[in-house]
């Protein structure tokens, strides 16, 4: 593996996705109006197994959800199906860049776009809300960095399924929709009917908003089977991508 | 030296042959061109050399190594410019030249690349701003990044206009001069007569002629035509002109056909001078590898 291959790689992919208005708006302005628009709404304590912090806390671990799914699962795969479809892949495919680098590559140009939408939450989360986290840092970096990996993979599965970059825009937001309201984001799954409980435990962003949530609250991680959910994902997706993904 | 070796190269789509038991050596440091009409099988067979595609049967060696196998070190001596290069829309001529640089061990000066390929001036723009032959400059400055020994060059030309086809011309003189061995594709003749050392007609997936354009003219046998008007004048008045083998009376008026264009032209001047009358828009026309084409196939060749 070439060192700089993968960093030039990462670092202009990075720099690309802060070209574009719609990763800018739903990967770093979306998330953080999200959670101050709710939390000045409803800025009281929120109850959380016993511990007891402001509504922002409880919304805080959502907006790192829509910060990752946007920009891992949305953006990367469109931005997969566009390399594909216009012919960037095959160019590069040309060079001796291998497909492990460029897979790497992709996945820390979307850690680095990650962690700037997920620094802007934090500051502003912090200036308006004083919002804080109780439990690890590490467990919390931990969890966002297994989350954003198994949306990864099921956005370049959607990517490389997908016919036209407006198919795979328009799959992954179809998705991306109502996860955002399923996915214990903003209320507790128990408010939901008991039929729609177990579907809205098995998708892909609730066990990282629920043990993002756990961290920040500094309750035990009780839930560790949501990790095994995860996974499932994880090997759903790329399964999917190993076994569709083209290069042109 | 052989620096490209194919022996009876084959490759599908479902029924369509694409390319059909080709066989084809290029020296080092040759120009050599593909020609055929579009669908011929010139990209296929561009792309199994690059590693892109695996031949269904035959062989093919690049620099001693084969593509499918060892693409990797091939890939890392090769330079190229797909028939439709796309990079990533936003990127910058700069960024993109430097992105590429990284994928190689061995790399090119790219301040001497822009200033090459006269790109300097545009360094900081974004790809999809550029004109049509600004990005076909930038994808060449992206082939030669790795200062490779072969260049392919598909469609180098296609849906450039008449100045910026001109400027790539004199682009590939330079790079030949380098001692580059350079390897493209066209669907225009005149293209190919000016650049190549060598020529390879292709259609319908397989190589119908191989040579030099100046040998595959000379071998035609065909002759050049002196086309003029002159007013009043008879067609059987001219068929005694110095190596006119036939005349032919047309609307703007008459074509002589001849073996020797000089010795033709002197004598029509000669006559017009002793009868006294004027010979006007007078132009010739030498046949070509169009000419070629369309007597090997008994087709003309479309863009």
């Amino acid at each position: 593996m070439r060192l700089s291959a993968l960093w030039q790689l990462a670092w202009i992919e990075f720099k690309l996705n802060l070209r574009e208005p719609e990763m800018l708006f739903w990967s770093i302005a979306f998330p953080a109006l999200w959670m101050g628009f709710f939390g000045a709404i409803f800025n009281e304590l929120v109850d959380y197994y016993g511990v007891s912090l402001n509504q922002a806390n409880y919304l805080l671990p959502g907006g790192i959800g829509i910060v990752i799914c946007a920009t891992s699962f949305v953006g990367m795969s469109t931005t997969l199906a566009t390399y594909r479809d216009s012919g960037v892949l095959k160019r590069l495919r040309v060079t001796p860049l291998k497909t492990s680098t460029l897979a790497l590559g992709f996945a820390l140009s979307q850690l680095i776009f990650i962690a700037l939408g997920i620094i802007v939450l934090f500051v502003i989360g912090l200036a308006a809300f004083g919002v804080q986290v109780l439990g690890s840092w590490a467990a919390l970096i931990g969890v966002m960095i297994f989350g954003m990996v198994t949306l990864l993979a099921l956005g370049t599965a959607i990517g490389s399924i997908a016919r036209s970059p407006r198919a795979a825009t328009i799959i992954t937001l179809m998705i991306f929709m109502p996860m955002i309201f399923l996915s214990e984001m903003w209320m507790p799954i128990s408010l939901f009917p008991t039929w729609l409980q177990p579907i809205c435990q098995a998708l892909p962003l609730t066990p990282l908003v629920t043990l993002a949530r756990d961290i920040v609250f500094g309750v035990e991680l009780g839930d560790l089977w949501r990790f095994g959910i995860m996974a499932l994902w994880l090997v759903l997706g790329t399964l999917i991508t190993l076994r569709f993904f083209r290069w042109e | 030296m052989a620096i490209v070796e194919i022996e009876r190269v084959t490759k599908s789509y479902g029924d369509l042959i694409a390319v059909n038991d080709v066989s084809l050596s290029i020296e080092q440091g040759e120009v050599f061109s593909l020609v055929g009409p579009n669908g011929a099988g010139k990209t296929t067979l561009i792309e199994m050399i690059e590693g892109l595609r695996t031949p269904d049967s035959g062989s093919i060696k690049a620099l001693g190594l084969d593509p499918t196998r060892e693409g990797t070190e091939l890939r890392e001596r090769i330079g190229v410019l797909l028939q439709t290069t796309s990079i990533q829309p936003d990127i910058k001529v700069k960024e993109a030249l430097k992105l590429f640089a990284s994928f190689y061990n061995h790399t090119s000066n790219t301040e001497e690349l822009l200033t090459m390929l006269s790109l300097q001036d545009y360094a900081g723009r974004r790809f999809n701003k550029l004109s049509g032959g600004l990005k076909q400059r930038t994808a060449i400055a992206l082939a030669l990044v790795n200062d490779p020994e072969i260049l392919f060059l598909d469609e180098l030309t296609t849906g450039l206009d008449p100045q910026a086809r001109r400027n790539m011309w004199e682009l590939v003189e330079r790079i030949r001069g380098e001692g580059k061995t350079i390897f493209l594709t066209t669907h225009y003749m005149e293209e190919a007569e000016k650049l190549c050392d060598r020529v390879g007609i292709i259609d319908y997936g397989k190589i119908i002629a191989l040579d030099t354009p100046r040998n595959l003219i000379n071998n035609l046998g065909a002759e050049s035509k002196v086309i003029f008007s002159a007013e009043d004048m008879d067609a059987a008045q001219f068929e005694g002109i110095e190596a006119v083998s036939r005349v032919e009376k047309v609307e703007y008026g008459f074509i002589l056909y001849t073996k020797d264009e000089n010795a033709t032209i002197q004598g029509l001047i000669r006559m017009a001078d002793a009868q006294g009358f004027r010979v006007s828009n007078m132009r010739t026309e030498s046949p070509n590898l169009d000419d070629v084409f369309l007597t090997l196939t008994g087709r003309e060749m479309r863009e």
